[in-house]
């Protein structure tokens, strides 16, 4: 076995103070739509092993350092010129000294979809096909195209230290495009998103959901300036809080140990993350790799750490950040491995209470991509809705801007709350003070 | 003789593509086979510490059968003719060979290499180190407010062989990308940051940073600790090339990619022939030129590279297509089918996307502007193709007063509106082009290496 011949040696190498292996096998299928047309199917398998080693070296002040070597390779390639080289690489450089994570016991997340994970193809034509039913009850909107992934994902990692675990966990991607026409006007909205499980896609809901914002989107007109509440649900309000799989998010970037050890992220434990008075609800919020089939869960992480629900912040204040052995080590800290999903505690408003008086209400951002260090945004929106005496006027265009911590320290929280892939938490929030720049 | 220094495995299995296809061909009315290897390394020092990654490489064959309807694939990790026979008779079974006839395209063959003075792979990875290092140490002493300076240099060697009936080519295409971040902090402890890169097909001859362009990007970093956030409004804005080339990416880069005319998600798609734009706008996309990030010598579905007007004299003329939605639409092909990597499916993607230079010079456009802002440096954009609504974050901008900049700064900028009226506004077009190199994605994913830019624009835009 590959796994076998690395491991072995990596052992007889009396140069490096650790290692580790992840052995990673994927296998995916992929489904691209047209219309109803199957433009594209694909099958994807893949397999690899990545190779991290440590060695001791010597800093320039003559004090004890590491290097680390990283290097992949795929079945049949030449174990010793890859532990050759990446040995070499650890020797380059001289970080201070940390150590590799220890064994520990592994919680017991859920993370696989056994339909998907037994057919992986048939699982996803189910999730296109319901899609495409879906959509066609829609008589004024049609789905334009679409494309579905489903994955299975096998990792094995073990370290020198004694680590040996094993995940397995599924993903199924689905985005698709529902437009509407009347005359020589044509809107579109487009929804991309992933669950572990296909059950979880809720593609009936999601459909139904984007056909109300693609209709309303073509009543929608230019929006004016506007400061004061505004209200975000759903998937506006993940996207917000907590970031897509572009970004690491401003709450992942300044909550690491990384970014603290970098000198970029100003935040201190016990002290609080916003830089003036908060006025709303007090913010709360877990780091947790443990939500059951989330997409940011895991048994552990690529470090080999398990997962863990961490508190990172309580009541404004910093408690923890999120630390790899490594910088926890240089920090000083416990290490608590990735980050990932972000969990919010329920708020004390009823979503209907959020709502009572005139807000603004943004649907769709082009991209809500914020400076991960200052916090500062201006973004494009997509669909909002000024709300007002019970109506609701739809528009398209201007800016949403402020800073998101600002926002943050000024926000109320529904006691109704969701799972949305890699956020748990409240599913409605009233920003209080947020300005539009208007068309 | 071009030496690619193909890997072992690609060069082994390269002289059996033939009968692969031709096996392929029994069954499907066109089938190609792709080898994709796509090493990188990358190189991070800051005054903390420092990291050598060799990047987990991508490495697999695809096969490709289509049927007049279907793109039917198979992607396959590694080289091994065996696991690829294999895998392209399995893609074949059971397709019927259909009334489709594939287009004769001329036959292709050769085999070409990004030219290099200073090859990454000639160097060791501690030579590419000391150099990093070196640019860190000229850095990080120059301003007390530093708190870090980070140097990423990333290099991706890019090895690619196709085959179809009449095409036998390989390539390598060698890109290098250095990146100097400057973070500063201000008395009440805020971090600021700025940054500058020099991308390129190229080797590390593309990469010197001047002693001006360091001093340059920690002087910004340190004004930034003072920007104000910027009044909402209609401005009449001065563009800096890369931001004139992140408005030309979002606009006609991603509005006319032709797999979203088949989806007819691209407005553009009404628009052929027809003003979209001031008449001094031109706009193209360009795989052929030498030296820029995003080159490359033929595309992921083996079409030979060359340049596509998109815009002329301010009317849009074509899109830029992949193999599948040029044959389902009846347009001539341009190179650029691209993949994100062998695992994934190819689009039509841009490669260099450019507005054409023109006649002013910067004074003269600034000597316009009586009260406006000059758009220094971008960070973010995301297209729009149905809506053509335009989503720009500037990293900062300065205020024109009197046709000059001043040393007032506002932090983060967005741009915002409706693209035809953006590029109607532009009066005045720079007659200095500069590309910037970068990635792309296709919506949220599907990640490939692009260039683009532009010469300095003179327009209006909603600022925010």
């Amino acid at each position: 076995m590959m796994l076998d011949k690395i491991t072995q040696a990596l052992k007889a190498r009396s140069e490096l103070a650790g290692w580790s292996v992840r052995h990673i096998i994927t296998r995916e299928a992929q489904v691209y739509l047209v219309g109803h047309q199957v433009e594209a199917q694909r099958a994807v398998d893949d397999e690899r092993y990545r190779i991290e080693v440590f060695r001791q070296t010597t800093a320039p002040d003559g004090k004890p350092g590491m290097g680390v070597g990283e290097i992949s390779m795929l079945p049949g390639g030449n174990v010793q010129a890859a532990v050759d080289k990446a040995s070499l690489v650890a020797g380059l450089v001289a970080n201070p000294v940390h150590s590799l994570p220890a064994p520990a016991p592994l919680p017991d997340v859920p993370l696989l979809d056994e339909d998907l994970k037994k057919d992986s193809l048939g699982a996803l034509k189910n999730v296109t096909d319901g899609m495409l039913a879906a959509a066609s009850k829609h008589g004024e909107v049609r789905l334009t195209s679409a494309e579905g992934f489903a994955e299975v994902n096998t990792i094995r990692h073990v370290n020198s230290r004694g680590v040996d675990a094993e995940q397995e966990m599924t993903n199924v991607n689905l985005e698709f495009v529902l437009q509407s026409k009347q005359g020589d006007r044509e809107v579109e909205t487009f929804r991309e998103f992933g669950r572990r499980r296909a059950s979880d896609l809720n593609v009936q809901v999601e459909v139904d959901h984007n056909a109300r914002l693609t209709l309303d989107l073509m009543e929608a007109s230019p929006p004016s300036n506007w400061q004061g509440p505004v209200v975000l649900r759903d998937n506006a309000l993940v996207t917000f809080v907590a970031g897509d799989h572009l970004t690491a998010g401003v709450l992942q970037t300044l909550g690491s140990a990384s970014a603290k050890y970098a000198k970029v992220s100003n935040w201190e434990i016990g002290q609080s993350v916003f830089r003036g008075e908060v006025t709303g609800d007090p913010l709360t919020v877990w780091a947790n790799r443990c939500i059951p089939f989330g997409i940011a869960s895991n048994r552990f992480d690529e470090e080999g750490q398990p997962a863990k629900r961490v508190e990172l912040i309580r009541d404004n204040m910093l408690v923890n950040f999120s630390a790899s052995q490594r910088y926890a080590d240089y920090l000083g800290l416990s290490p608590t491995g990735a980050f990932g999903g972000v969990e919010l505690p329920p708020g004390k408003w009823d979503a209907a209470s959020l709502m009572s008086k005139p807000y603004v209400e943004i649907a769709l951002f082009s991209w809500f991509n914020p400076d991960n260090i200052t916090g500062d945004f201006a973004t494009e929106i997509r669909l909002g809705y000024l709300v007002e005496n019970g109506v609701r006027k739809p528009f398209k265009g201007g800016q949403l801007i402020g800073n998101y911590l600002d926002a943050l320290a000024d926000v109320r929280w529904s006691s109704e709350t969701g799972f949305l892939g890699h956020y748990l938490g409240p599913t409605t929030a009233r920003f209080g003070n947020l300005k539009i720049a208007g068309d | 003789m071009t030496d690619l220094k193909l890997p072992p495995a690609m060069a082994e299995l390269r002289p059996s593509l033939p009968a692969i296809v031709a096996q392929g061909q029994e069954r499907a009315p066109y089938f190609s086979v792709l080898l994709s290897n796509r090493h990188s390394l990358e190189i991070v020092v800051n005054n903390r510490e420092e990291r050598v990654t060799e990047r987990p490489p991508y490495a697999g064959t695809v096969l490709s059968a289509f049927d007049g309807l279907t793109m039917h694939e198979r992607a396959v990790g590694g080289f091994s003719q065996a696991d690829v026979q294999k895998a392209a008779k399995e893609l074949v079974r059971g397709l019927q060979s259909g009334k489709y006839i594939p287009q004769d395209v001329p036959s292709r063959s050769g085999d070409f290499a990004t030219q290099v003075r200073i090859d990454p792979l000639d160097l060791t990875v501690q030579e590419k180190l000391d150099r990093c290092r070196e640019l860190h140490r000229r850095a990080k002493g120059l301003d007390a407010r530093i708190v870090n300076v980070q140097i990423l240099y990333r290099e991706s060697n890019e090895h690619s062989v196709f085959a179809d009936r009449g095409t036998d080519t390989a390539q390598r295409v060698q890109r290098v990308i250095l990146y100097l971040f400057v973070f500063v902090a201000g008395e009440d402890g805020q971090v600021r940051y700025n940054w500058k890169s020099k991308g390129a097909s190229a080797g590390w001859e593309a990469l010197e940073f001047s002693d001006e362009e360091v001093r340059k990007v920690i002087a910004s970093a340190v004004a930034l600790l003072g920007a104000e956030r910027i009044e909402p409004g209609e401005y009449q804005v001065v563009s800096a090339p890369g931001v004139s080339g992140v408005i030309c990416h979002e606009s006609f880069g991603h509005g006319v990619e032709t797999d979203m005319f088949l989806k007819q998600r691209a407005r553009a798609a009404h628009f052929v022939d027809r003003t979209v734009a001031s008449p001094l706008v031109n706009i193209y996309d360009d795989p052929s030129r030498a030296g820029a990030y995003g080159s490359y010598f033929f595309d992921d579905e083996g079409l030979m590279a060359g340049p596509t007007q998109i815009v002329e004299n301010g009317a849009f003329r074509r899109g830029i297509t992949d193999f599948y939605s040029a044959t389902a639409l009846g347009i001539p092909r341009s190179a650029n089918g691209r993949r994100q990597d062998y695992s994934r499916k190819a689009y039509a993607r841009m490669s260099n996307t450019f507005f054409g230079p023109g006649s002013s010079s910067l004074e003269d456009m600034l000597a316009q502007v009586d009260h406006g802002i000059y758009l220094d440096k971008w960070s973010s954009g995301m297209e729009d193709p149905q809506g053509w609504g335009i989503q720009v974050t500037c990293h900062y901008g300065h205020e024109i007063k009197g046709g000059k900049i001043t040393e007032r700064v506002f932090a983060p900028i967005g741009i915002s509106g409706y693209v035809p009226d953006v590029l109607q506004s532009i009066s005045a077009v720079g007659s200095e082009l500069a590309l910037e190199g970068g990635g792309c994605g296709k919506g949220h994913k599907e990640l490939i290496a692009v260039a683009s830019g532009g010469p300095h624009l003179l327009m209006k835009a909603r600022l925010g």
